[in-house]
């Protein structure tokens, strides 16, 4: 907290008193003013429901497609031995590096910047839902079963369920990583987005509204973390600690 | 119903790195009825052995039958309650004990109900709608018994049900399950580590052998019921029961 309060004094001094251009580095007063006036504008609310479409659809197809390839890699060896070479092959390459190759089959629509959201959120996602399937106690799916749960029922009745700590916890990395990649994917095609927003400020040298900008996608980002985890914990009370 | 045979058992684990026979040529039976304790070295297979009576693990030779029945896989018919209690996390006290109403397809209400008879019976009333996190050991393994209770299970196995539990919590359980036998006529087949345990509560102890685990001898528990835990440990039948059993572990 501390440190936070020295490096946000600090960038209110350094261009107040000369030590770095204003034009470079303005006023974290200066930049928090801009900020809020640039929240109340109609086209920046327009760009943020266009960027919150992207963030929400890529996200949601991430979490729709990787929860249930994690669970089942979790309960079939033969399914996971296939997949995990993929996964970490896959694991090291920039997904923002995949922008072009899916503009090249895509053009540069927003199919393209959502499939980068995708694959950016979908590794934490597939990677937390299997430890979480792989972690079920045999004991537990057992006792379900002795009280009648067939075999197909055990996905939603146990495995789901018992797995939930740990698919919310790569929910919670996933919401991170795919604000990241929206932005990115829009700084790359422009158009439309806060990405594209932004970039069109720079090109007319508005850096205050760069700034500005910046800090209102830390302060989204920011929120919407604390947000999920203030939700997970009031809506599954059962779990042990944090997700 | 509950007569519960197992004849010329046999398990084998293949591993990557070695072959382990964890039951070799076993033979087993517990009448309706009866309680039945299964005794044995650590690690001689007496959790296997419980768990292909359950139908959760198959034999590679020899068959398990209820009531001359072969068995195909669980049943709610035979209840299981685990060491670790293997309760559902995500689920109230209530929602795990009604579980198994519910997979039956009884409607909500009746289940509440049911549920509510059930918490009483395990002592567990006021805890309702806690969560497992929120229990100490004793109360999860009392949520456990009466989840399995609840479905009406002609056999009961257990294995080693109050391992995890304190000394004193472990005698007070003990002598609820008893009762809660006594009045079910319900076979009992519980497996443990603990003499004591065995002598106090069984009609029968089939003591193991170790790895690959045989039956070395069925002891007949000839103990007045109901069995006072304090007072039996003063009859000289116990004494010579329990080193006996002791004899045939070492």
């Amino acid at each position: 907290m501390i440190a936070v309060l020295v490096v946000l004094a600090l960038w209110e001094l350094a261009p107040r008193l000369g030590w770095v251009r204003s034009e470079s580095v303005p006023a974290f007063s200066d930049v928090v003013r801009e900020a809020a006036a640039i929240v109340t504008r109609p086209e920046f609310l327009d760009q943020l429901g266009a960027s919150a479409g992207r963030w929400a659809a890529g996200l949601g197809l991430a979490v729709v497609i990787g929860v249930p390839l994690g669970l089942a890699m979790g309960r079939s060896r033969a399914l996971h031995a296939l997949v995990d070479p993929l996964l970490v092959a896959g694991y090291p390459v920039p997904k923002a590096a995949l922008i072009l190759v899916f503009v090249l089959w895509w053009g540069a629509g927003d199919a393209s910047r959502i499939a980068v959201v995708v694959t950016g959120a979908l590794i934490p996602l597939v990677i937390s839902s299997y430890h979480g399937a792989a972690a079920v106690r045999p004991a537990l799916l057992w006792s379900a079963r002795g009280l009648g749960t067939g075999r197909w029922r055990l996905w939603r009745r146990v495995v789901l369920p018992a797995a939930l700590p740990q698919i919310l916890s790569g929910v919670r990395i996933a919401i991170a990583i795919s604000i990241f990649t929206v932005l990115a994917s829009e700084l790359l095609i422009r158009g439309s987005g806060i990405g594209a927003y932004m970039f069109t400020a720079l090109d007319n040298g508005q850096t205050l509204t760069v700034f500005a900008m910046s800090v209102i996608v830390a302060t989204l980002g920011f929120a919407l973390d604390v947000l999920y985890a203030a939700a997970v914990r009031r809506a599954v009370p059962w779990i042990e600690g944090d997700v | 119903m509950g007569e519960l045979e197992a004849r010329a058992l046999r398990k084998v684990y293949t591993t990557r790195r070695a072959t382990v026979t964890a039951l070799d040529g076993l033979d087993f039976v517990a009448r309706r009825g009866e309680f039945v304790s299964i005794v044995g070295p650590s690690g001689c297979g007496k959790s296997t052995l419980l768990y292909i009576l359950a139908g959760f693990v198959e034999a590679t030779a020899g068959g398990v039958t209820v009531d001359s029945q072969p068995i195909r896989g669980p049943d709610p018919s035979r209840g299981i309650v685990f060491q670790e209690f293997a309760l559902f996390e995500w689920k109230t006290v209530l929602g795990n004990i009604a579980y198994g109403l519910a997979e039956q397809g009884v409607g909500r209400r009746e289940r509440t109900e049911k549920a509510r008879r059930y918490v009483d019976l395990v002592k567990l009333t006021g805890f309702e709608r806690h969560f497992p996190k929120e229990l100490s050991g004793g109360m999860k393994q009392r949520v456990a018994l009466a989840r399995t209770l609840i479905v009406d299970p002609d056999i009961l196995l257990m294995d080693e049900p109050f391992g995890a539990v304190d000394a004193q919590t472990r005698i007070v359980l003990q002598q609820e399950l008893l009762e809660i036998w006594e009045r079910s006529g319900k076979t009992v087949v519980f497996v443990t580590h603990s003499v004591d345990e065995a002598l106090h509560l069984s009609d029968r102890v089939y003591v193991l052998s170790g790895r690959p685990a045989r039956v070395r001898e069925i002891v007949d528990v000839d103990l007045p019921r109901p069995r006072d835990p304090e007072a039996i440990l003063a009859l000289p039948e116990y004494s010579r029961l329990h080193r006996r059993i002791w004899g045939l572990l070492q």
